[in-house]
């Protein structure tokens, strides 16, 4: 077991760089805006009292050095500051926000995730039928069309033409009362975008799973597995789809930056309550802490699911496990 | 190289290319302007909607007839700058009736007067609450305008007037929330397109090739410190980022180009890099070092040449990602609001009323736009390929 954890640790250590990069660009990013640091820091329209109190607070008279450390100590402790547009804490801004953006990103992920999966599957075992052109030309699609597109075309037909789901929002205005009232409200509200990033993320999936298991299924362990006389589900769901787990893992590591930023436009066109659409109003506000908080929380994000996804991968892939041994 | 030719993407790249060029010079009417009422529909939509026209009197034409099968218009406006030899009158004669809109004395006159203007309906002896476009165009059937002398004398004229017939619809595709043409808007989105897509590629294929040759040849620490970067620039969005610098940094066109081929160089400098590493310890490649040739030499000279041609694909394959990166940042409205793009295009049609409206035409243009060129790019990157390996063909075609 002592080569899985060196395998861990390596990992963590990849990712405790990969977010030191991220805090450097994001503490640069902002400060090296054209003109006086002090000036984007903070808003003009402040008080002299108020203005001296920020300062304090992220060390503007002090060295570039000293304003670093307090960064990263804010940043750590997640104490991001004031909201300029709100007036509220930052953190207060994204905590409503957050659960909104994991939901959506994770809904969305898992449900392509299956369908691809399942339709790939399919569409290697009956190749050349229906089914495998289906996957083909999703996946065609997938690549091609611009998200935003796509999904505002879908807006246009669900929510205008036929108006079976809301235009814009998480909830609706008044909110309904009752806990069950308001669940399926949020569902409703969230049915169009998740819908939008299944239909644009499944076929990617599908056509992995597919080019990957049509390989597979011509290995010499499934004719031997068929030569033991074992049911066809056994051996493709048993022996063939556990091979191809590492190279989705992969994938999806490769695909994650994406998908995280892909929230941002998706929160924009639906009109969701989310991270990404706080970090568009941010940035067109000239709200610059909660759009530094924003970038780190979507970075953080991304780092952590690569974690994530990575530990599994050690898992799920035998050789990591067998890795000096096998030297 | 000449199926080039018969590809069906070169040749509407071809296409798209020179309309482009060709628009300022062709068009009517300028992107910018404002030529009729937001959110006219497509001249060949709702055919009893009126259409927005305007009908002109000049020196030589003293008449013009108007065949009017539609709805009254929303709004009317003459205007005009002439100067004539006989007292006359402007009339608008209806299928039923005549109305004298204005009187026009000798010498120079100058009008300019709108269907809401409490005196013109006063002249018109409505009411001040009338709604003189629904009064004037009540009836379908022919209408003439014309310059009426008040004596039989034939008057000689100078100058233009204009007739402004505000109506529902408009041109081939219709118009915008400002009113301004969407077929215009849409040929020139397609030079923002093309420039950002075709030049941030160059640039980050520049760079990719600058990194992935110093990191395959020189290996050991540069390498590492190189390939070290490139997997965490892969790992984190990249887009909020790019929100970030287009919104603070720079609006322009060129700045837009630098922050997108500045986080997208990765993915070349990695394939540059492997082809290199191949390459390096080839025989012919190590003869060369025993020559004692200069590793500048040997880098300009034989591996860059070799890493060329899928060069040239990568960089075709690369121009979609770039064009939605720009269409991204514009609909996410960071773009220059005066550089008219198909990303701009769509951010308006999503923030100024489009969907309340269900002004699809406003959509489906810029959108259909960029899809088009993303598959023109794709087709035009695997046929490079192809050629580069012609093995790839035969699989595909199996």
């Amino acid at each position: 077991m002592t080569e899985m954890k060196s395998y861990w640790w390596r990992r963590i250590a990849g990712s405790l760089l990969v977010l030191f990069v991220v805090l450097i660009l994001n503490f640069f990013l902002f400060r090296l805006m054209p003109g006086d640091p002090v000036a984007t820091m903070l808003d003009p329209r402040f008080s002299p009292e108020a203005k001296a109190e920020l300062s304090k607070l992220y060390g503007l008279d002090k060295p570039l050095s000293f304003q670093f450390l307090l960064y990263l100590k804010q940043m750590i402790t997640f104490n991001f500051g004031y909201s300029f547009l709100t007036g509220r804490t930052v953190w207060e801004e994204l905590a409503t926000r957050l659960p909104n953006t994991i939901t959506l990103l994770g809904s969305a992920l898992l449900l392509s995730a299956f369908l691809g999966t399942w339709l790939g599957i399919q569409a290697a075992l009956k190749r050349g039928k229906w089914i495998e052109k289906i996957v083909l030309w999703s996946g065609a699609v997938s690549f091609s069309f611009p998200s935003f597109f796509v999904q505002l075309l879908l807006l246009l037909i669900f929510a205008y033409a036929i108006p079976l789901f809301p235009l814009r929002g998480s909830v609706s205005v008044p909110p309904p009362i009752g806990f069950w009232a308001q669940l399926t409200d949020h569902i409703w509200h969230l049915i169009l975008p998740v819908g939008s990033l299944v239909l644009l993320g499944f076929g990617g999936w599908a056509l992995y799973v597919r080019n990957l298991m049509v390989k597979v299924l011509s290995e010499d362990f499934i004719l031997m597995g068929e030569a033991r006389g074992l049911p066809e589900k056994h051996i493709v769901w048993n022996h063939a789809f556990r091979t191809l787990l590492p190279p989705l893992l992969t994938i999806f590591l490769l695909s994650l930056p994406g998908i995280i930023s892909g929230a941002v436009i998706t929160e924009t066109v639906f009109s969701l309550h989310g991270v990404g659409r706080f970090l568009l109003e941010a940035i067109t506000g000239q709200d610059y802490p909660s759009a530094g908080a924003s970038f780190y929380l979507l970075a953080l994000l991304t780092i952590f699911c690569n974690l994530a996804a990575d530990l599994l991968y050690g898992i799920v892939d035998p050789r990591v496990r067998f890795e000096r041994r096998g030297r | 190289m000449m199926s080039l030719f018969r590809r069906w993407s070169f040749l509407l790249l071809l296409f798209i290319a020179v309309l482009s060029i060709l628009a300022p010079f062709s068009l009517s009417v300028s992107p910018n302007q404002e030529v009729a009422p937001p959110f006219s529909t497509p001249l060949w939509l709702k055919r009893n909607l009126p259409p927005t026209m305007k009908i002109t009197l000049s020196e030589n034409i003293l008449k013009k007839n108007i065949a009017w099968p539609y709805n009254p218009p929303t709004q009317i406006h003459l205007s005009g700058e002439i100067t004539l030899s006989v007292p006359s009158a402007l009339v608008l004669e209806t299928p039923t009736q005549k109305f004298v809109l204005h009187h026009l004395t000798v010498g120079k006159n100058t009008f300019d007067i709108d269907g809401r203007d409490l005196s013109f309906k006063q002249r018109l002896n409505f009411s001040p609450f009338a709604q003189i476009p629904s009064e004037l165009f009540s009836e379908k059937g022919e209408y003439i305008f014309r310059v009426e002398p008040d004596f039989s004398a034939p008057p000689e004229m100078r100058g233009t007037i204009t007739f402004d017939i505000k109506g529902g619809r408009w041109g081939l595709l219709g118009t915008d929330q400002r009113g301004r043409d969407i077929f215009s808007l849409f040929i020139a989105g397609i030079r923002v397109s093309l420039i950002v897509g075709i030049s941030a590629t160059l640039l980050a294929s520049l760079l990719g090739l600058f990194f992935g040759l110093i990191s395959g040849y020189a290996g050991g620490w540069t390498d590492t410190i190189i390939m070290r970067g490139v997997d965490i620039l892969l790992s984190i969005p990249i887009l909020p980022i790019l929100m970030v610098l287009a919104a603070y940094w720079g609006k322009g066109l060129w700045q837009l180009v630098l922050i997108l081929s500045l986080f997208s160089w990765m993915g070349t400098a990695r394939t540059v890099r492997a082809m290199t590493l191949s390459l390096r310890d080839s025989s012919y490649i190590e003869g060369l070092r025993g020559l004692g040739a200069p590793t500048f030499y040997i880098l300009w000279r034989h591996l860059l040449p070799e890493t060329l041609p899928l060069l040239l694909a990568n960089i075709a394959l690369g121009v979609p990602g770039a064009i939605l990166a720009e269409a991204g940042i514009s609909f996410l409205g960071l773009s220059d609001p005066r550089i008219i793009s198909w990303g701009r295009m769509l951010h308006e049609a999503h923030s100024f009323g489009a969907f309340t409206r269900g002004a699809w035409w406003m959509l489906l243009p810029p959108g259909l736009g960029i899809t088009l060129l993303c598959l023109i790019f794709l087709d035009l990157g695997k046929f490079l390929e192809e050629q580069i390996d012609p093995q790839l063909k035969g699989a595909l075609k199996q």
